[in-house]
Parts: structure tokens; C-alpha cells; sequence
């Protein structure tokens, strides 16, 4: 991007489930507009691999599922840079199966993490923000929370559950100049698509499941381009945005053949 | 700065109002403009005042040989088109069942088939350039019922409609298309409607928007999030509708 100014410029940002994926994505994307990135996973080893490579990062090892633990966090970042402007709660689990053959336990696994993290971020992270005098929570939500895929359906409850907290947070927030937005991407060729993909042919009954992709959005997804929309959402530029769940599917969600 | 550099846009409704302050920003990134619209002194006095990369033509959206003629101007003038901004757009506030026939029709005119007529003309030179981005413009009205605004909410949800089933029949082109729909911005055309919804709602318009949106928002904040819609960075976007409100759709109250 040459000589254009940095979008992100100092920011400090949290980004969790960080060590991989498009957390990954995001973190690099943030620190390469200017941003100290806080490099947030449960995997430690895995954020300190990224946080080494991003200048400004620090990791900090976070089980988003304990209270304490995102408090903790919270308190990392404004302990280090004095200050929290941007957090985005992307660490999210899934597990494929259909809902009859879909224990509790594996309910609470997904549910614990997607979204009572997804809360937890936003509960500890929101007076950091508002101290700062403002700033953005970005959950990274899915578009399966508006539309079914078979076999993951307490993922997409739980990311259904995220639009909903972001919409609440962005109304109780917005005096206090607290921006929530949510994004909703499909599909990315993501480690859990690569491993699960004959699962889905067996259950959604198709014979190639890439081929059903190339059809109904032309091709995979990448990370990178899901964070280009969460540096847009995070900087200046976005705003009057607020409450908001933006799509990013490759069309895939737009239209019913 | 340099999202939009080398884009080559064509913006109607570019003379005032939301479609002005997109052209400004489109040329600030560094994208060459052609302002379109009806009024074509104001389109020319707006492309003037924004120096060599912008250049104006008159178009009345409505009228298939005109927007025909606004693509091929585009072209001829930039040696190419990749980025349509469909914003050409009306309003008429009044109770629905207020609205005449003839006002019903001049509306969907200009909003819905002004925007097909864009597309349509486009979609050869948007194709050829490899990297085709269409951004029309709607509104949140396009989302939700609207007293007072019953007709321009049908158009704009039209608008919609065009864009998703447009994305999913351009990709193979590799052309995105993608609408916005901002809540109340402070526009000419909202400082217009102040008076009626006043009248009608018995509130003032300002304490309207401060429970609902806070403050309005900006023409340039509409004209951001075309931008990054019709940049690069928006390469997995189509067939979306970017709302922007200031959270005035999130709740319920």
C-alpha cells in the first residue's frame, strides 16, 4: 500500500483464537496497518509463533470460555500499551454431526466458546473501550447464522446468538462511541472444511462438495479477505456503521439456486 | 490513499447530494470519474471543481439511449469502465395511499429501473475489465417499512433484489455487485423531508434521529463504505447489502 497512511496507526487491538485461521488473518492484517496487535489463543505456543512475527504483538494465552481468563486479558493490553481501542472475539469451535446425534456435552463445547466468549469479550473489553473514549468490537459471527448447513447446526445457533449480542452491545454502547459490528463470512477452505468435507457430501447428499461450492459462490473464501473487512470496520472509514452484520460469502447466502 | 487508483467509475446522480460526495472520494483515492445525472450544469460545475480526473455527462437514468450513451462516454473517455455507482434516486414522503398513480411510476422509474438500466448497459465493458464492481445504492428503508416512505422503500428494496440476483448471474464475469443502505444522512433531499415528517409524525425531526441514530450520518460516510465496496478489498463481497445506520436498525424501539 506504499505511501498511504495506516489505517490502523498505534491502535491496540485484541484479537482472539489468533494462533491460526482467520484470527491469524486478522492479527497480521491489523498489525500491518499500524496496529499492536494482542495475539490471543488458547494454543500459547501457537499465538507466540504469531505474535514473533508481527511487529508491535504481544500473545497472551486465553480460554475465552473462563471469566476470568478474558478479564485477564483485557487487563494485559491495557496494562502493556495503557489502553484497549479495538477487540475482536473470534475464537470459535465447531464440531460436525447432525442435531439427533449431537451430545450436550458437544453442545456446550461449541456454545461455551462461540458465544459465551463471544460475550465474555465483549462484557470485560467494553470498559476498556469506553475508558479509552471509544472503539470497536468486531465478533467474528458466520453466515450460518441467517442460513442452515447441515451438520453444524450448534455452530450456527451459537453464531446466530453472536449477531443478536452484537446488535444488544451496539445500542447500549453507542453513546459511549463503542462501534459492534459482526461479520459474516462463508465459506472459507478452512481446516474443519478440508476434514469434514465427505461428511457433508454424505449428509447434504451431494456427490462433490467443492463442486457445489464453485457453483454457489465460485470458489473458497480466504482469511485474508475477511480481514481486509475487519480493518475497514475497525478504522475511521466505517464510522456510521453500528449494529450491523456484514456478509462476505461470495454471493452464496444472496440467492436460493 | 491509492484504493481506488486506476479504477475507472461511472457515478449517476453525481451532480449533489450522496453521489457528489462519492465521486469526491472516488477521485481522492485515485479512481478517474464520470458524473452522470439529469442536471447536467450541476454535474459539469461538480466535475470542474474536482480537476482532471473527473469528467461529467447528462444522463436521465430513465431513458435507455441516455444511460447507453453515459456507459460509452465512460469508456471513451477512460479507455474502459470497471466500477458502476448506481445512485440516482428520488424520494416522495407522503402516506402511501396518498402517492398518485403517475408519482407511483415516475418513482419506480428512477430507482428501480434506472438502476437495471445501469447494470444492463454496463455489464460489457464491467466484464471486459476483469475486475467489474457494482455498488447501488439503497437504503435501510430497503430492509424495513417506512411511513411515509412507502414507495421509496419498495424501490429501494428492489434494489436489493436487482443486486443479489445480478451478483449471482454476473460472477462468472467476475463482476461483484453489491448495494448500501444508509439511515437517515443529512442530505439535500433529507433537509427536504424535515417539514413533512414533522407534520405528520408530530416530533421533531431532530429528536427522531437522536433516539433512533444518535446524529445522521455524513455523505462522506456512505460514500466510504461505496468505496470500499467497490475496491479490491472487497473481493469476497457480492451479492450483500451493507447496512449503515448508526445502529437505528438493531433495536426494536
Amino acid at each position: 500500500m506504499s505511501s498511504s497512511p495506516l489505517l490502523l496507526q498505534d491502535k491496540v487491538a485484541i484479537v482472539t483464537g489468533a494462533a491460526r485461521g482467520l484470527g491469524e488473518a486478522v492479527a497480521r492484517a491489523y498489525a500491518a496497518e499500524g496496529a499492536r496487535v494482542v495475539v490471543s489463543d488458547i494454543d500459547a505456543a501457537g499465538a507466540q509463533r504469531v505474535a514473533d512475527s508481527l511487529p508491535g504483538a504481544v500473545a497472551v494465552a486465553c480460554d475465552v470460555r473462563v471469566p476470568a481468563q478474558v478479564e485477564a486479558l483485557v487487563q494485559a493490553a491495557v496494562d502493556r500499551h495503557g489502553r484497549l481501542d479495538i477487540m475482536v472475539p473470534n475464537a470459535g469451535v465447531a464440531r460436525v454431526a447432525p442435531l439427533i446425534a449431537t451430545s450436550y456435552e458437544a453442545w456446550r463445547d461449541v456454545t461455551s466458546v462461540n458465544l459465551d466468549g463471544v460475550f465474555l469479550c465483549i462484557r470485560y473489553a467494553a470498559p476498556a473501550l469506553i475508558a479509552a473514549g471509544g472503539g470497536h468490537i468486531i465478533p467474528m459471527a458466520s453466515v450460518t447464522a441467517k442460513a442452515a448447513c447441515a451438520l453444524i447446526g450448534s455452530y450456527a445457533a451459537a453464531k446466530a446468538g453472536v449477531v443478536s449480542l452484537a446488535q444488544t452491545a451496539a445500542i447500549e454502547l453507542r453513546a459511549h462511541k463503542v462501534q459492534v459490528n459482526a461479520i459474516l463470512p462463508a465459506f472459507i477452505e478452512t481446516d474443519l472444511v478440508k476434514a469434514h468435507r465427505a461428511e457433508f457430501e454424505e449428509q447434504l447428499g451431494i456427490p462433490d462438495f467443492n463442486a457445489v461450492i464453485a457453483q454457489r459462490q465460485g470458489r473458497y473464501g480466504t482469511p485474508e479477505e475477511v480481514a481486509q473487512l475487519a480493518v475497514f470496520l475497525a478504522s475511521g472509514r466505517a464510522s456510521f456503521s453500528n449494529g450491523s452484520g456484514y456478509v462476505l460469502d461470495g454471493g452464496v447466502s444472496s440467492s436460493l439456486l | 490513499m491509492i484504493e481506488l487508483q486506476g479504477r475507472k467509475a461511472l457515478i449517476t446522480g453525481a451532480a449533489q447530494g450522496l453521489g457528489k460526495a462519492i465521486a469526491e472520494l472516488f477521485v481522492e483515492r485515485g479512481a478517474q470519474v464520470m458524473l452522470a445525472d439529469i442536471d447536467a450544469e450541476g454535474a459539469a460545475r461538480t466535475a470542474d471543481a474536482l480537476g482532471p480526473q473527473a469528467r461529467s455527462v447528462r444522463c436521465n437514468v430513465t431513458n435507455s439511449a441516455e444511460v447507453a450513451a453515459a456507459v460509452q462516454a465512460t469508456v471513451a473517455a477512460f479507455d474502459g469502465l470497471d466500477t458502476l455507482v448506481n445512485n440516482a434516486g428520488i424520494e416522495i414522503v407522503k402516506p402511501l395511499f396518498d402517492n398518485s398513480e403517475e408519482e407511483y411510476e415516475r418513482l419506480m422509474a428512477i430507482n428501480v429501473k434506472g438502476v437495471f438500466l445501469g447494470m444492463k448497459h454496463a455489464l460489457g465493458p464491467l466484464a471486459a475489465s476483469g475486475r467489474g464492481a457494482i455498488v447501488n445504492i439503497s437504503s435501510l428503508a430497503g430492509t424495513n417499512g417506512v411511513p411515509l416512505f412507502g414507495t421509496y422503500a419498495a424501490s429501494k428494496s428492489a434494489v436489493i433484489q436487482l443486486s443479489r440476483t445480478a451478483a449471482a448471474e454476473l460472477r462468472p464475469a467476475g463482476i461483484r455487485v453489491n448495494a448500501v443502505c444508509p439511515g437517515f444522512v443529512g442530505t439535500a433531499m433529507v433537509d427536504r423531508l424535515i417539514p413533512t415528517v414533522e407534520a405528520i409524525v408530530g416530533v421533531p425531526f431532530s429528536a427522531l434521529v437522536a433516539v433512533k441514530q444518535l446524529r445522521l450520518g455524513t455523505p462522506r460516510e456512505v460514500a466510504e463504505m461505496t468505496a470500499f465496496l467497490a475496491s479490491d478489498a472487497a473481493s469476497w463481497t457480492t451479492g450483500s447489502h451493507y447496512i449503515l445506520d448508526g445502529g437505528l436498525s438493531a433495536g426494536l424501539l
